[in-house]
């Protein structure tokens, strides 16, 4: 067991012929008296085994690859990128020097003259205000859009939750929830809302919003043309659809990160 | 496997690194060629998948032109190229695996990806099992295994690659073993 515990660390060395001389002599001696050993051997050399055949594998497709032409490929994709993101050449030697102080003050008036114009005109500037029709009143159009978008979050998750519901209630209690004309009436206004919420649904940070709305519209566009009462296979088929498209984890996400303000 | 320029000696590469500090196009040409290959070995190890491993030889080489400046001379090269190619393969299979999970967020379900992620062990090829088994090996341990089974190197030359010692490169090994035969065991045949 001694010579076991001495041994352990050594059968990868072993294997892979790294040891010295005597050691592996050494080592090669105990196997033959040593069952445990020799299991763990066998192991280890399956193991080397199926390295040999990764490493195969890997060879077959280095063989593949053109090693000449790849480092003038590589080169030149490194250089058109140097040469896109590089500003223009920098001027060097004592010219640049020389003219120096110039392009410093040149710079410096520039800058000068930038700052004197902005703290002038800045009171005047178009276009940082937008005038609200209905109030008279201008508002900094940053703040405008900010609230917008704030009031279509809130109107994009009270759509999302109202739509939940419906679906929740119609596959858990089938025809023997709220009756079929009800749900018309409510599917009939999710579908109004919708057309009214898709100006808003158009900002891109609402994009993944806008999907799962889709989604949604075209499942009451379907249940829309259905009969109120919906007969069993017809409410098999819109389980299916909506555990197929799992929509109802995908309301849940999205109304979640527009609640984060993420989407 | 043919490993061209294998043995490009330090004070050449010092020599060839100075050169393309400089700008030097084709001095940077050599580099690559140089070790191309070594990092396509790490890269495909990694990723198994020949193009993948090919666009990461190339963003691995981008990045070294990047930065190239903040390389100092006296350290080793090769470590530090390793440690590049090391870092941007992760960043590969993370992004990955990220993509595969935000499937769901991009509210279509990628199934075709799906189904090919075959989670029966039994259907896989020994390429395939040896790979996924070396890509759950803690990061040290993979590398150190990957250099010495794929790359051919001797724990002496890993040492000085990834700049450390002997007996850690050793101990790497074996606790690399150890953990693939805990992995492997029902396709060795073993107990554990």
């Amino acid at each position: 067991m001694k010579a076991c515990r001495k041994y352990k660390k050594e059968w990868p060395a072993f294997v892979g012929g790294q040891l010295p001389h005597g050691r592996t002599e050494e080592m090669a001696a105990h196997l033959k008296v040593c069952a445990a050993c020799r299991a763990e051997l066998e192991e280890t050399r399956k193991l080397m085994s199926m390295a040999a055949d990764f490493k195969e594998e890997l060879k077959e497709v280095m063989a593949t690859v053109d090693w000449e032409s790849l480092p003038v490929e590589i080169t030149d994709k490194v250089w058109a990128q140097k040469e896109r993101t590089a500003p223009a050449q920098a001027p060097s030697g004592w010219r640049f020097w020389k003219w120096q102080p110039v392009v410093a003050g040149l710079f410096l008036g520039l800058l000068l003259g930038g700052a004197l114009t902005f703290l002038v005109l800045r009171p005047q500037k178009p276009g940082t205000m937008v005038a609200r029709q209905e109030t008279g009143i201008s508002l900094p159009a940053d703040l405008v859009e900010r609230v917008d978008l704030a009031l279509a979050r809130r109107e994009t998750i009270d759509y999302l939750e109202r739509s939940q519901y419906l679906l929740l209630d119609l596959l858990q209690n089938g025809q023997a929830g709220e009756s079929g004309l009800v749900r018309q009436e409510r599917i009939q206004q999710l579908l109004t809302e919708k057309k009214y919420l898709n100006n808003q649904l158009d900002d891109w940070r609402l994009m993944k919003a806008r999907a799962i709305c889709d989604q949604i519209e075209l499942l009451f566009l379907e249940l829309s043309q259905l009969s109120p009462e919906l007969s069993a296979r017809e409410l098999a088929k819109v389980r299916e659809m909506v555990e197929e498209k799992q929509l109802l984890l995908k309301i849940n996400l999205v109304k979640k990160e527009l609640q984060q303000g993420e989407v | 496997m043919e490993q061209k320029n294998e043995r490009t000696a330090e004070p050449q590469v010092e020599f060839l690194v100075a050169r393309v500090k400089n700008g030097d196009r084709e001095a940077f040409m050599k580099l690559v060629a140089a070790y191309q290959q070594k990092v396509f070995i790490l890269a495909y190890s990694m990723v198994r998948d020949r193009e993948d491993a090919l666009d990461l030889v190339q963003e691995v080489f981008l990045r070294l032109y990047e930065k190239i400046q903040s390389y100092r001379a006296g350290e080793s090269f090769q470590a530090w190229l390793m440690q590049i190619a090391r870092n941007l393969s992760i960043d590969f299979l993370r992004r990955k695996k990220t993509r595969k999970k935000d499937s769901l967020d991009g509210l279509d379900l990628d199934r075709a990806d799906l189904a090919t992620d075959r989670e029966d062990p039994g259907c896989f090829q020994t390429g395939e099992l040896i790979h996924r088994a070396v890509q759950a090996l803690p990061e040290k341990q993979r590398l150190v295994f990957i250099l010495h089974h794929f790359d051919d190197l001797k724990y002496e030359e890993i040492a000085d690659r990834l700049g450390i010692a002997v007996g850690t490169v050793k101990s790497l090994h074996f606790k690399a073993i150890q953990n693939l035969r805990k992995t492997l065991a029902p396709s060795l045949g073993g107990a554990r």
